[in-house]
């Protein structure tokens, strides 16, 4: 099964007609790590907009909680200091778990909500934290993933057709 | 920018961080070796444990200073940059905690920058939080590294301090022995400490205050916050605490890409929403978004000339069946793009100069419709292409305005390109006014294309047109641009355009498309098609459908009120005075004459490869020879009404068979109403003459012409400025034209070929 699986990235990469959504960073709260919850136009059939703002309230959260100054973040900084910094070679920091966790919860949106919507979610970190990305599939792109898979789950060019007929 | 990026690893910049640190570790060691035993015997034994922590944090920062990844965003990919550069504005607005803030667009990192990111020079990289650029630890101070420059700062100016403090007790203990080694070295070292201490506690105090103000050294050298609030600061508690105690941000460049594996596998899900217009149907996939978006946007009215993209879209229509990849989508309408020469002629200029006229009024033969369909073709993304192999169904079922979202997108593309390639080349062949006519002519065949029936004839106009000019009459105005599309396959539209006010030609293309000529022009259309719908093939069909189509959208999204996709573009210009309107109105037939010689010079030469190909219809009469001028630009356009005629007019839409796109979108840019190529027609045959005769396929098309006539005369005419390319055109002697002649057609065609 694992074979009949693809690196979405890299079909996201090869695939020329995917059209991109994003979704721009919302400074309203000043540099904090914030992202617009506004719906965009584009993605307006695609999926439902309680689930796309859901998923950007989501993100928000965990941002808001990597970006915390609390208790944690102190004795993260105190402990750096004493061991002249060679702490952060040894461990990660509390930032860089919520980006652990959050490309989980990513991955995890991207399998049960907007893989069967044709949506691919991005990383935000992968840009820079500027945008939250929406890869639209393309049609192209459903035939390509069809066409390697090639075994049981995966239909012929021409059944794929259809369904990207039947699905657009 | 490799110059730039290489300032940092230049070996010149080396040198302020190497003195920096030399001059750091070599006093403090010669301290530590010459002062501090006798300081840890005479004072206290704590004394020099305490310096080298000291001076290890100095270090420590130093090298999370100089090491650490200030907070560099990664320059955008492509993708994000939807719009051309050149015309993304170059700053957005935001608002920061009610204080407005400017983002500024970076044309190197291909983004707007977020508030508080600036672009260091040096380094040739966007900075979160971008405080300055540090010479001496050769890097940039930004949003990641700024706690550690400061504490490097304050650890600095602490140690300098205590080195300067125990030295000098060193000294004054051992002044008596000041020329001994020790005493020496303890003199250099506190002279050094002391004369650095200066620039440091300066530097140190004025980054305490920086962080007081919640401001960065960026902001207050450019003092961004003097007058107003700052909305970044915190209060000057939090703002320490914030610099201190922040978690620090994680790097964004060079991060480990975990690949994630999902499957993907259609059929997508889709919200259950109502939507009456059917979507994602081309193969471009999902497309629609942004072309929707792009459809969507009403056209703004451009103020300025745009001569650039005329030339430009000149120079590709020069290239005979080259895909001119020249035509970027434009998300502004056709309709802006054209507003300059609407102006240049209502200014009695000619937008276009004469001599790339002529030029194109001698390349017409060469220039196909190819160029009006390669650019069409080229122009949207490859999309539009497929997009129309699946639009022609839907083209062939919906009446008229049904949007695909697919469609939408590239032919909206398509549509603009192709109305400003068709109008190119109109402007090129007439005196280099640019006008809506060979908008109108384009279109035409695709709003008749989008009908049943008007599908045929318009394949029947596009494959005339293939293999010949794309020259569509100057839509100039009302009349001349159906007359222009009736009559006067080849004839370039430069006679056309020359004295026609392009407001004119919108308005008259607004009036077109409201007015009943319209399904007048269609029986004629139809007996066309009936002839030539069997020489098309359905790709080509299919191409010239999607052309429609997307003309058709484009024309939709041109008008700013919603009207109809063919009116909406002409809506814009329904403002023009209706003076330009009169004074358009007069030029028609002079253009129509010169339009008509070129129309058929243009068709001979175009329809001289594919000759065969239109040797169908009986009624293939060009008009006669006399219609040209004696300028003589071209040779005479076909008749009133003769397949030439429409074959030309189709010419003049796409081009040749290549640029089914181009045909299909002219004719529905001027369907609009599904009656767009009607009106065309009949009012090209009523300028140029209505006893034209005409097989009884044009028949109707006569009758129309004096219904547009009567409606073009309202339209007001611009007093345009005719060129040298506009001689008097009598429209006695078009009408005249003997469309069905037999011998006229063959002196045409030979006269075309």
């Amino acid at each position: 099964m694992a074979t009949e699986f693809h690196n979405l990235q890299e079909l996201r990469h090869s695939a020329s007609l995917e059209t991109k959504v994003f979704i721009q960073r919302d400074y309203t709260e000043g540099t904090v790590c914030r992202f617009q919850t506004k719906f965009p136009s584009e993605l307006d059939n695609r999926i439902e907009r309680t689930l796309l703002e859901e998923t950007v309230k989501t993100l928000n959260s965990y941002y808001v909680e990597a970006e915390k100054i609390g208790g944690q973040s102190y004795l993260e900084g105190c402990l750096a200091c004493a061991t002249a910094y060679i702490i952060f070679l040894c461990m990660e920091t509390r930032y860089e778990k919520v980006l652990r966790k959050i490309s989980g919860y990513i991955q995890e949106q991207n399998e049960k909500i907007y893989a069967p919507r044709g949506l691919l979610l991005t990383d935000p970190i992968e840009r820079g934290m500027r945008v939250v990305s929406f890869t639209v599939l393309s049609v192209q792109l459903e035939i390509s993933i069809f066409e390697d898979q090639g075994s049981g789950t995966s239909s012929p060019s021409s059944s794929s057709m259809s369904s990207t007929g039947s699905a657009r | 920018m490799p110059a730039s990026s290489a300032d940092s690893l230049k070996p010149s910049a080396f040198i302020p961080v190497c003195t920096a640190a030399s001059l750091l570790v070599g006093s403090t060691s010669l301290f530590f070796v010459f002062t501090c035993p006798w300081l840890a015997v005479t004072i206290c034994p704590a004394v020099p444990p305490c310096c080298a922590i000291l001076f290890l944090f100095v270090l420590a920062n130093f090298t999370m200073a100089t090491f650490m990844d200030a907070g560099v965003l990664p320059v955008a990919k492509g993708d994000e940059d939807k719009d051309d550069d050149f015309r993304a504005p170059l700053y957005k607005n935001v608002h920061v905690k009610g204080v407005q803030v400017r983002m500024k667009w970076c044309t190197s990192c291909h983004f707007y920058r977020p508030p508080r990111c600036s672009h260091c020079s040096v380094c040739d990289h966007c900075v979160e939080d971008f405080d300055h650029h540090c010479p001496w630890v050769n890097n940039c101070i930004g949003r990641r590294n700024y706690r550690y420059f400061f504490l490097f700062l304050l650890s600095l100016t602490f140690h300098m301090i205590s080195v300067f403090t125990f030295g000098l007790i060193y000294i004054l203990h051992y002044r008596d022995d000041l020329w001994k080694l020790h005493c020496t070295v303890t003199l250099v070292v506190i002279s050094i400490s002391g004369l650095f201490l200066i620039p440091v506690l300066g530097l140190t105090g004025f980054h305490l205050y920086l962080v007081s103000r919640g401001r960065t050294t960026n902001e207050q050298v450019t003092g961004k916050f003097q007058g107003g609030r700052n909305p970044f600061t915190r209060g000057c508690c939090d703002n320490l605490e914030y610099l201190v105690c922040s978690p620090i941000s994680p790097k964004y460049t060079a991060r480990p890409y975990k690949k994630t594996v999902i499957h993907v596998q259609p059929p997508f899900l889709r919200p259950v929403i109502d939507r009456q217009i059917p979507v994602k149907r081309t193969s471009t996939g999902a497309v629609e978004p942004s072309d929707i978006k792009q459809v969507k946007t009403p056209p703004p009215l451009p103020p300025k000339p745009d001569h650039g993209l005329l030339k430009h879209k000149l120079a590709a229509m020069n290239e005979m069946g080259h895909h001119t990849k020249s035509i970027n989508p434009v998300s502004i309408p056709t309709v802006p793009q054209l507003r300059p020469v609407l102006e240049a002629i209502s200014r009695g200029s000619s937008p276009i100069p004469p001599e790339q006229l002529l030029k194109m009024s001698e390349q017409q033969g060469n220039n196909k419709g190819p160029d009006l369909c390669s650019e069409f073709k080229e122009s949207p993304v490859g999309g539009s292409e497929q997009g129309g192999l699946s639009v022609q169904p839907s083209l062939q079922t919906n009446s008229s305005l049904q949007l695909n979202s697919m469609t939408l997108n590239s032919r909206s593309l398509t549509l603009k390109q192709g109305i400003i390639s068709s109008s190119i080349r109109v402007a090129s062949h007439s005196s280099s006014k640019f006008s809506y006519d060979s908008i109108i002519n384009t279109v035409d065949p695709q709003f008749l294309a989008q009908r049943g029936p008007p599908q045929a004839s318009y394949r029947f106009m596009t494959l005339s047109t293939d293999g010949t000019v794309v020259q569509r009459p100057p839509p100039h105005t009302y009349n001349p641009v159906f007359r222009g599309a009736n009559r006067q396959p080849p004839q370039p539209s430069l006679q056309g355009l020359t004295s026609r006010d392009p407001s004119s030609s919108f308005q008259g293309f607004s009036q077109r498309d409201h007015s009943p000529p319209f399904p007048r022009l269609m029986p004629r259309d139809l007996a066309s098609q009936s002839i030539t719908s069997q020489d098309l093939t359905p790709p080509v069909l299919a191409r010239r459908d999607m052309t429609c189509q997307s003309v058709r959208d484009s024309l939709r999204d041109l008008g700013p009120q919603g009207l109809t996709p063919h009116m909406s573009a002409a809506a814009c210009y329904d403002n023009f005075s209706k003076t330009m309107m009169a004074s358009v109105h007069k030029r028609q037939e002079m253009e129509e004459r010169d339009r008509m010689l070129h129309l058929q010079a243009r068709s001979q030469m175009l329809y001289g490869p594919d000759v065969g190909i239109y040797d169908i219809p009986s009624r293939r009469s060009l008009p006669p020879d006399n219609i040209q001028p004696p300028a003589c630009r071209g040779p005479t356009p076909p008749a009133y009404g003769s397949r030439e005629f429409l074959m030309s007019t189709g010419i003049h839409g796409y081009g040749t068979r290549t640029s089914p796109l181009s045909s299909s979108s002219t004719l529905s840019l001027t369907r609009g109403p599904k009656t767009s190529s009607s009106p065309l027609q009949s009012s090209s045959s009523s300028l140029q003459g209505k006893d034209r005769p005409s097989s009884p396929t044009y028949h109707p098309s006569e009758r129309q012409p004096q219904l547009l006539l009567s409606s073009t005369s309202t339209l007001p005419r611009i007093p345009s400025s005719s060129t040298s390319y506009t001689p008097p055109m009598p429209p006695i002697p078009l009408q005249s034209d003997p469309r069905s002649h037999s011998p006229l057609r063959g002196r045409t065609l030979g006269a075309l070929k």
